[in-house]
């Protein structure tokens, strides 16, 4: 319940920093944040242009905040096996990549998830393996993967896979796409998340998970003090590695619902940036899975609405990564004041 | 073809190797510094922004908006690691979390403010500063050695800026007083607060040199690989030179040994490339070298290595 | 002996909670070796803190030299030439001596008559020097890593006399030493004495007062009960004030009764992490109804003994047999199955999970058990009953029940905990890892009744402790561990305690 009151004391405190710059630049800030609202299909926009309305502003809304939960579980989970999974963005490029090179074989969103479920298990596993097998620090192996599949993956898309017109990946067939892209209903476009029930299923299985079972136990044990959960009589290494490699398949699963959902294409030479995001969202959520649901409905209205906003007030749409970069830093100071409570 | 890749792998190790020495002495004192991507982009960005801003006063054949883009690049760096320092020494957030934020932050404020002063100083709604390639000097008579010549030809001046601060840095970390009394926070925090020293000081001063002199490396890379500022300067350098001081030990000379190891593998990587006649996106297989030689060494001499004791704990004096 | 060189008037202190200090007013005189004694939580360590400006009194004065002093920091303190020796020590391990000894107030010289540079070469010739005048046997060039805790303390002596410290304060010093090396370090004391220091002792240790210190001041739960000339004190006079009532200090027991062999370990060899034989073909038998007493210098192979009984750690050689069952290479889990009940020495990094509540704490080393899981899905009706039953049973105190987060809790409720939940188990064999370390008297006693009724029980208990006085309190059977090997195993009533020093310094072998 103290975590909940710290993560709105540090969202509160960011939207009235961000106001306040807006205010600065001359710009109404209640307008801005209701534009926020009105570009994730959260209330209704003045007008729209033909086929859309709110609902399916809203809709495209899910379609982004879908990845996002997924992501922000993957990085909950690794933190609660005591792990900093900083790993998320390599390991949702490479989920991404095995499933637009599976779907070019077999069209298939089942086989799609599988393989983004699988190919972010792996990743997440080396780095599990490393750590147990080598004691190689998680933090430092994530960051040398990421670095190492980015190049990979963008050799290969440079050399074999490019669409020379957009100069990103070649798009995946809409067949094995997990979004319905501009699904047409009732003289509506309509792109559908199909991977979002997944999405929160997986939320709350991960709770009852963490909360429920032995396994759960373990991870936490295991998470708090390595060494109390030996002594216990857990497989500290095998807790670990199964942590990891449950952490990496979620983080497939945002692979696969970003790269071959929300977009249709890898771009290539950068780690998508969601994977950073995620760590700050899930310590925004608690480490709580529904607590990561939440955070992540909320850092996606800000990074969704931005497009509108910065059209509607004629300001930089990079207004609105600054103010989610203040929510996390000050969700990331809050640590003090939770302990301080504490005592 | 030889001259090309000592003069490419210089132009890029050394300012991975300012920026690692700068790791090494946040991490050195205590503090785990993933923020150095970060610390660079920033430094770059005001350093550029009063580049441009002087090169209109000046005029753009003046040396002076060069140099006194790495001084504020320093200032920027400095002042933005300031933040983490804070987070990290005052506020007690975990470390890494910092860091991360921290990136974030930097690449967030700076798209955001380039794009704003562009619009409201220079008229133009560009994300990026242009600067244009650093100017390069030849020291005569020793670039006519054979071979070891190339060290000496075709130089940015910034390679000799960055070399001086090295043999600063190096003095002062491991024959001064303060470098002494920071190598011993990085250990023992409790016995250098017990010893008199001032650990939430020397450690925000640690911080801070960090940002200067990933201010000086993001300057560099905004001189040379990019030559201007833009986003795209967030290419993960920051993230290689963690690994270069992993690599090093979290010792300065054996930093620059792998830095050099870093930057002779891109530039002969990207020689052999080109003389075999294959396509340019071949020289991204080139760069997972540094990574994979990293992740290796970790693997096979974990055991050797050893990071600073008290690295990523959060100091609280009150406890005891 | 003339003038008062330090006075605390009227010091109160509080903590959220506590009155630490309550209207505490005493002096300290030039030139002696001044004890303050009490027990854990009496407030000594605070009383005297203060004097080292690790915190600020509340209300009252403390005075230096006859001039009313605040003393904000430990550097202001160093500042008035007071210097304070931690109980756990404040060293850098990876800088050699002279460079801890110097750290703080470094020697320096200019490069070329400009640039400074700590001069090492002139520490260490100082501090070889100052070892010498102080006869503090170290090697300024050694690292700390390297070396052992008796030289450590030299070190962090040396340190304050470097600062030209004249007040010197000790907490707890001996904790860690040896019976012999404890001799050797009261020796240290009156040279330092003669040399005109003056001495601050903080400890509850009687003897060591008795040996060396000229007056003593004992506390109380935060309350100065008297300052004693320690001459003409008796022992049992401190004894009595420091506790606040009569104490018996032995615990009252029934005679043995020894049942069959439950745990027979042969030539049991174990190496450390570094690969080192830390036990060495190691042999005893214990028996159901009997207290098996390890006695040994910190370090010298205890820890790997217990823990490879325990299960946590592989044994390179030898056996150990539990009732006829070989459990050598059996993981934690079969060794919990198997009957091994383990108190292990570090209560907050191993004992206990302490970010979990208590109630959480309960069931960890059998949660896997039908008890509280049924096909891996817990059942946590069982963990609150289980909460409930042991907090009750065992007096285990703390602010919201099982809810509490158990680093929340004290030291001794910690312990508690532990012991409740390994006692709970009702296993043949139950290993003791220096179970008192740290808490006071009433706990202690209340632990050592624990043990002995676990002994009353039928089950074989191996303690293993550096504290003989708690060995001599509960063993039937005194074995010594030195350097690995145990060196005599003799029972309780046929050895002494200074024979079992010598068996514990390595001076005698069986």
């Amino acid at each position: 319940m103290r975590k909940f009151t710290l993560s709105c004391l540090a969202i509160i405190i960011s939207l009235i920093f961000g106001a306040l710059i807006l205010w600065l630049m001359g710009k109404d800030p209640v307008a801005a944040y209701m534009n926020l609202l009105q570009g994730s299909g959260l209330m209704e926009k003045a007008k729209y242009a033909a086929r859309q309305n709110m609902f399916t502003d809203f809709m495209s809304f899910i379609d982004a905040l879908t990845p996002m939960i997924f992501a922000s579980l993957a990085v909950a989970l690794a933190l609660k096996g005591g792990f900093f999974n900083i790993g998320v963005s390599g390991q949702m490029l490479f989920a991404g990549f095995c499933a637009h090179m599976a779907a070019m074989f077999i069209p298939s969103k089942i086989v799609v998830v599988i393989v983004g479920f699988i190919g972010g298990a792996l990743i997440g596993a080396l780095i599990g393996w490393l750590k147990c097998r080598f004691n190689v620090n998680e933090v430092v192996s994530s960051i040398m993967l990421n670095s190492i599949l980015m190049y990979l993956i963008t050799f290969y898309i440079n050399t074999f896979y490019v669409n020379p017109v957009s100069r990103q990946s070649k798009a995946i067939s809409e067949a094995a796409r997990l979004t319905l892209s501009r699904f047409r209903w009732e003289g509506l476009r309509i792109d559908i998340a199909l991977a979002f029930p997944l999405a929160i299923i997986m939320a709350l299985l991960l709770h009852w998970f963490i909360q429920r079972t032995t396994y759960g136990y373990e991870i936490k044990a295991s998470g708090l003090s390595p060494q109390a959960a030996y002594y216990a009589g857990m497989n500290v290494q095998r807790t670990a590695l199964m942590t990891m490699t449950l952490s990496g398949a979620l983080a497939g699963l945002a692979g696969v619902s970003y790269f071959c959902g929300y977009l249709a294409s890898i771009q290539p030479g950068v780690v998508p940036s969601m994977g950073f995001d995620a760590i700050a969202v899930s310590l925004l959520g608690g480490n709580n899975p529904l607590g990561c649901v939440l955070a992540s409905f909320l850092i996606t209205v800000i990074s969704k609405g931005s497009i509108y906003m910065s059209s509607s007030q004629n300001i930089e749409q990079e207004i609105a990564s600054l103010i989610t970069a203040f929510i996390l830093t000050f969700a990331a100071c809050s640590a003090i004041f939770a302990k301080k409570g504490r005592k | 073809m030889l001259d090309m890749i000592i003069i490419d792998g210089l132009s890029f190790s050394l300012p991975l190797f300012v920026m690692a020495i700068g790791g090494i002495y946040s991490e050195r004192s205590g503090i785990t510094n993933l923020a150095l991507e970060g610390f660079q982009g920033f430094g770059a960005f005001t350093g550029a922004f009063a580049a441009v801003y002087l090169s209109g006063i000046f005029g753009a054949s003046s040396d002076v908006p060069y140099y006194a883009s790495f001084i504020f690049a320093v200032i920027g760096g400095g002042m933005f690691a300031l933040l983490h320092a804070l987070l990290c020494v005052k506020f007690k957030a975990d470390q890494v979390v910092s860091g991360v934020v921290m990136n974030i932050l930097a690449m967030a404020s700076t798209s955001f403010l380039t794009k704003r002063i562009n619009t409201s100083f220079f008229g133009n709604t560009a994300n990026k500063f242009m600067l244009g390639a650093s100017s390069r000097i030849t020291l005569p008579g020793l670039s006519d050695i054979p071979v070891i010549g190339a060290v000496f030809k075709d130089i940015y001046p910034f390679e000799i800026m960055i070399l001086v601060v090295a043999a600063v840095m190096w003095y002062v970390l491991y024959r001064t007083v303060y470098g002494m009394r920071l190598r011993a926070c990085g250990d023992n925090p409790h016995s250098a607060d017990a010893a008199g020293i001032n650990v939430y000081a020397v450690r925000t001063v640690a911080v801070f040199i960090s940002g200067c002199l990933s201010g000086i490396a993001g300057m560099s890379f905004a001189y040379s690989v990019s030559a201007n500022f833009s986003p795209d300067i967030y290419l993960g350098y920051g993230y290689l030179s963690i690994a270069a001081l992993i690599f090093g030990n979290w010792n300065i000379l054996p930093a620059l040994f792998a830095c050099l190891i870093f930057g002779f593998a891109r530039s002969g990587g990207s020689a052999v490339i080109q003389e075999l006649g294959l396509p340019s996106s071949y020289n991204d297989l080139v760069r997972i070298l540094p990574y994979v030689l990293t992740l290796l060494l970790l693997v096979f001499f974990s055991r050797h290595n050893r990071s600073p004791r008290a690295l990523g704990q959060i100091y609280d004096k009150g406890q005891r | 002996m003339s003038e008062p060189i330090v006075e605390f008037r009227h010091i109160t202190k509080r903590f959220p909670g506590i009155v630490a200090n309550d209207d505490v007013s005493l002096s300290i005189m030039k030139g002696e070796i001044f004890a303050v004694l009490g027990e854990n939580g009496a407030g000594k360590s605070t009383l005297v803190s203060m004097l080292f400006g690790m915190y600020e009194p509340d209300g009252g004065e403390i005075w230096v030299r006859g001039k009313k002093e605040h003393i904000s920091s430990p550097r202001y303190a160093d500042s008035l030439s007071i210097g304070m020796v931690h109980q756990h020590f404040r060293l850098v391990s990876n800088y050699t001596v002279a460079e801890n000894i110097v750290l703080g107030l470094e020697p320096v010289r200019k490069l070329f008559g400009i640039i400074p540079y700590v001069d090492m070469k002139k520490a260490n010739r100082d501090i070889a020097e100052l070892s010498e005048r102080y006869g503090l046997k170290v090697n300024p060039e050694d690292v700390i890593e390297d070396l052992n805790v008796a030289t450590r303390q030299r070190v962090e002596i040396l340190k304050m006399l470097y600062r030209e410290a004249e007040i010197l304060i000790f907490d707890e010093p001996t904790a860690v030493l040896t019976p012999q090396e404890i001799e050797s370090f009261l020796k240290i004391l009156e040279g330092l004495r003669a040399g005109g220091k003056t001495i601050i002792l903080i400890t509850h240790k009687l003897r060591e007062i008795k040996a060396v210190a000229d007056r003593c001041a004992i506390m109380n739960r935060g309350k100065l009960i008297s300052v004693l000339d320690v001459k003409t004190a008796s022992t049992d006079e401190m004894a009595k004030m420091m506790v606040g009532h009569d104490i018996s200090f032995t615990t009252e027991r029934k005679p043995a009764h020894f049942g069959d062999v439950v745990l027979d370990v042969q030539n049991l060899t174990v190496r450390n992490h570094a690969g080192f034989e830390a036990v060495k073909s190691v042999s005893f038998q214990i028996h159901a109804g009997e207290v098996f007493a390890v006695a040994g210098v910190s370090g010298n192979g205890q820890n790997e003994l217990a823990d490879s009984i325990a299960g946590l750690v592989k044994p390179s050689g030898g056996k150990v047999i539990l009732n006829g069952h070989d459990i050598t290479d059996s993981s934690v889990r079969e060794h919990i199955q198997a009957g091994v009940a383990y108190i292990p020495e570090d209560r907050h990094n191993v004992g206990l999970v302490l970010d979990f509540t208590l109630r959480g704490n309960f069931p960890l080393r059998l949660y896997d058990t039908p008890k509280y899981s049924r096909k891996s899905l817990i059942n946590y009706a069982e963990f609150t009953a289980q909460s409930e039953k042991l907090t009750a049973a065992y007096d285990i105190r703390s602010a919201r029940g099982g809810e509490t987060i158990a680093r929340e809790m004290s030291g001794g409720n910690q312990q508690k905990a532990i012991i409740a939940r390994e006692i709970d188990m009702k296993t043949p064999l139950i290993i003791f890892m220096q179970p008192t370390r740290g808490l006071d008297a009433g706990a202690v006693m209340n632990i050592h009744k624990h043990i002995v009724a676990e002994r009353d029980r039928g089950a074989a208990v191996l303690l293993i402790s550096l504290d003989l006085d708690e060995i001599f309190d509960c063993a039937d059977t005194v074995a010594v561990i030195y350097s690995g090997s145990i060196n005599k195993i003799s029972p309780a009533s046929e050895i002494t305690t200074d024979e079992t020093g010598l068996y514990m310094m390595g001076v005698k072998t069986a």
